[in-house]
């Protein structure tokens, strides 16, 4: 495998670096980023000021107020930030097709890889894109520059508020070994929780462990976690897939309803469409969230995810179906249900080499395939996933 | 080899070591200069074995760190030297606390002490000879007289007999580039400010390519045969009669044509 060069820019406290840079009065003023009218709003961001007063991401207004009283409270306003989001990545779009976005957080990661004949070496690139996100749309970014998405994004959580940080090929493992393991990305709570009882501090002690010792306490997770403690990560920067991307559909039953069947019927239904939308799209869904709306007016959202993602109606009604099963828990009559999907992956044309797929799946495959065509022809109605419950 | 750190009279031609600036170049796989599947981690060890100094570039674009600098050390022998740049928020952007800037500095650079052959403070071209410039330059200066320090200006205003008359007090090397003819840009002077070592820098003649703003077109430049021999029998000899020893890089680094040119350059000094 080529080596590769991927660039992590990171816009630290996106929306309130968005807000400083529409109102300029804010610059120096502790903010929180929260909606202010909503009874239990928690902070959506919040300043470096903020932070040092111990605000947190999630934590509710209320406690917040109390941490920062002396913060400045600021509705969010999602779609601004979004729009400086796109801003951003057209800025950075000239350098390299090969963009990963995040959701309106003002991260990116940029696979410059094989670039330098056209705009110099990486360490060149990184820094005159930060000169020009400075210039145009006066934000300024951390960067970082390493070997892989994992080792970027570590170092740029290294080298925040700001800053810049290069990761050699080859120094991966020496760069993450000192470091905590608050710093390494993807990590689960009850997995955080575990490595405190083990007395797990630095990512150098995660990296001590074969990956034998490490499956017995994290099971499948323990093969992530082998590779992540060494700074090794394949994944691809997932270009052309927004990840703020969702798609959803919603129902509202004509009555109340506790009957499990029409439940599923329903979903059975918004998943046809989902996986069509996807097939079409190119794209497979790596989560599928169902939340249900009770007729006291609480509503219920749990999730199922398929770690390599699907586009398949088949594999999209087993995660709904599942989603359903861990959401209804209370004894009281549904309203209404929505279906969405999203943490989206490009959908690879290559098939695999050497694991042969199940018959199964490859029947259900061609038969979705003809159902489109069929679709495609006579209308999106005309054929349907069947339910039989 | 001749310890490069062995005086020489002054009279004679003084040692010379060529490089270039920098060394991990992925586009200089293709260009011949490292063979086909060299990773980066290979390059330095590869590079070492064909020149006895480089400078480092990424010096300038992030901070130097101590455990970095050890480990890339680590790579290449004992005799081999190390030109580092001084870290652009020191030169070009020089909008954070300068002060904790250079102490992180020199923490950073501790470990080259053995085998630095220079520390390079290259000057952006809005830097022009000001009093508040001027003052800040002294500053560093004053900062890094503990270390081999080389100034190189990118701007024309500091040509003149008092800043070179000052480098000669304070014993600093003022860089002599070769770089294309443009009037705002600091001239080749042949001039030997620091009696202890001499810094050239290759740059190319690509004027086109350096009015771009693109990188790799302002370093796009092959000096033919005729050119370096040229500069070996002035330039450079004059130079050698002044001086204790001489650094030279060549900073055309597109499509590998530094390496060849150090190369070139090596034979006839040779």
């Amino acid at each position: 495998m080529r080596d590769r060069s991927i660039i992590h820019l990171n816009v630290t406290d996106f929306a309130v670096a968005v807000e400083r840079v529409c109102d300029h009065s804010l610059a120096n003023v502790p903010l929180i980023v929260a909606p202010s009218h909503a009874a239990r709003g928690v902070v959506y961001d919040m300043s470096e000021e903020a932070y040092q007063d111990g605000v947190k991401k999630g934590m509710p207004l209320s406690l917040a107020r109390r941490y920062c009283p002396a913060a400045h409270i600021l509705d969010p306003r999602i779609s601004l930030y979004r729009k400086a989001m796109t801003a951003l990545v057209k800025e950075v779009a000239s350098y390299t097709p090969l963009v990963e976005q995040g959701e309106e957080d003002g991260h990116l990661f940029m696979d410059v890889t094989g670039t330098h004949r056209l705009h110099g070496p990486p360490p060149d690139i990184a820094w005159r894109l930060r000169k020009r996100v400075v210039k145009s749309l006066s934000l300024d970014p951390v960067w970082s520059l390493g070997s892989n998405k994992l080792v970027a994004k570590v170092a740029s959580r290294v080298v925040r508020p700001f800053g810049e940080m290069i990761v050699g090929l080859g120094d991966e493992h020496a760069f993450l070994e000192p470091l905590s393991l608050d710093l390494l990305p993807g990590l689960y709570a009850a997995e955080r929780k575990l490595m405190v009882d083990f007395n797990l501090v630095t990512i150098g002690d995660l990296a001590r462990l074969s990956r034998k010792q490490l499956l017995v306490p994290f099971q499948k997770r323990g093969s992530y976690l082998y590779d992540a403690s060494r700074g090794r990560d394949v994944t691809p920067v997932l270009a052309g897939v927004d990840r703020s991307l969702k798609i959803t559909r919603e129902h509202v039953f004509a009555e109340d309803t506790q009957k499990v069947q029409e439940l599923k019927v329903v979903l059975t239904g918004f998943v046809h469409e989902l996986g069509r939308r996807l097939r079409q799209k190119k794209i497979l869904a790596r989560r599928v969230v169902v939340s249900l709306s009770y007729s006291d007016g609480c509503s219920v959202s749990r999730q199922a995810t398929d770690h390599n993602g699907t586009d398949n109606d088949f594999a999209l009604r087993n995660l709904a179906l599942t989603a359903l099963t861990r959401s209804w828990k209370r004894r009281i009559r549904i309203r209404g249900c929505t279906l969405s999907c999203d943490r989206f992956l490009p959908r690879s044309p290559q098939q695999s080499l050497f694991v042969m797929r199940p018959v199964q799946e490859v029947q259900q495959e061609k038969l979705l395939s003809a159902m489109d065509a069929v679709c495609d022809r006579f209308g999106h109605n005309s054929l349907r996933l069947g339910s039989c419950f | 080899m001749k310890n490069f750190y062995e005086s020489s009279t002054v009279d004679t031609l003084c040692p010379v070591l060529v490089g270039t600036s920098g060394y991990s170049y992925t586009e200089w796989v293709d260009g011949g200069f490292y063979p086909q599947g060299t990773r980066t981690p290979e390059m330095l060890a590869l590079y070492a074995k064909s020149f006895p100094v480089v400078e480092l570039n990424y010096t300038w674009y992030q901070m130097i760190q101590a455990e970095a600098i050890s480990r890339m050390i680590a790579r290449a022998p004992k005799d081999f030297r190390f030109a580092a740049k001084l870290t652009r928020t020191l030169t070009h952007e020089r909008d954070r606390d300068w002060k904790q800037e250079l102490q992180h500095y020199r923490e950073g650079i501790k470990p080259l002490q053995e085998q630095l052959a220079a520390i390079l403070i290259q000057l952006p071209p809005d830097f022009t000879w000001s009093v508040k410039n001027r003052y800040y330059l002294a500053w560093l200066l004053d900062s890094l007289h503990d270390f081999p320090v080389a100034v190189e200006f990118r701007h024309v205003s500091w040509a003149r007999d008092s800043v070179f008359a000052e480098l000669e007090q304070r014993q600093v090397t003022l860089v002599t580039v070769d770089a294309p003819n443009i009037p705002k840009l600091f001239p080749y002077v042949d001039l030997v400010t620091n009696p202890s070592l001499f810094f050239v820098r290759f740059h190319g003649r690509n004027l086109q390519g350096w009015q771009s703003g693109n990188m790799q077109q302002k370093f796009d430049y092959s000096y033919s045969k005729d050119e370096l021999q040229q500069w070996n029998d002035t330039h450079l000899h004059s130079l050698r009669t002044r001086a204790e020893k001489g650094i030279i890089f060549f900073n055309n680094h597109v499509r590998a044509q530094a390496p060849a040119n150090a190369h070139c350059l090596q034979a006839l000094i040779a």
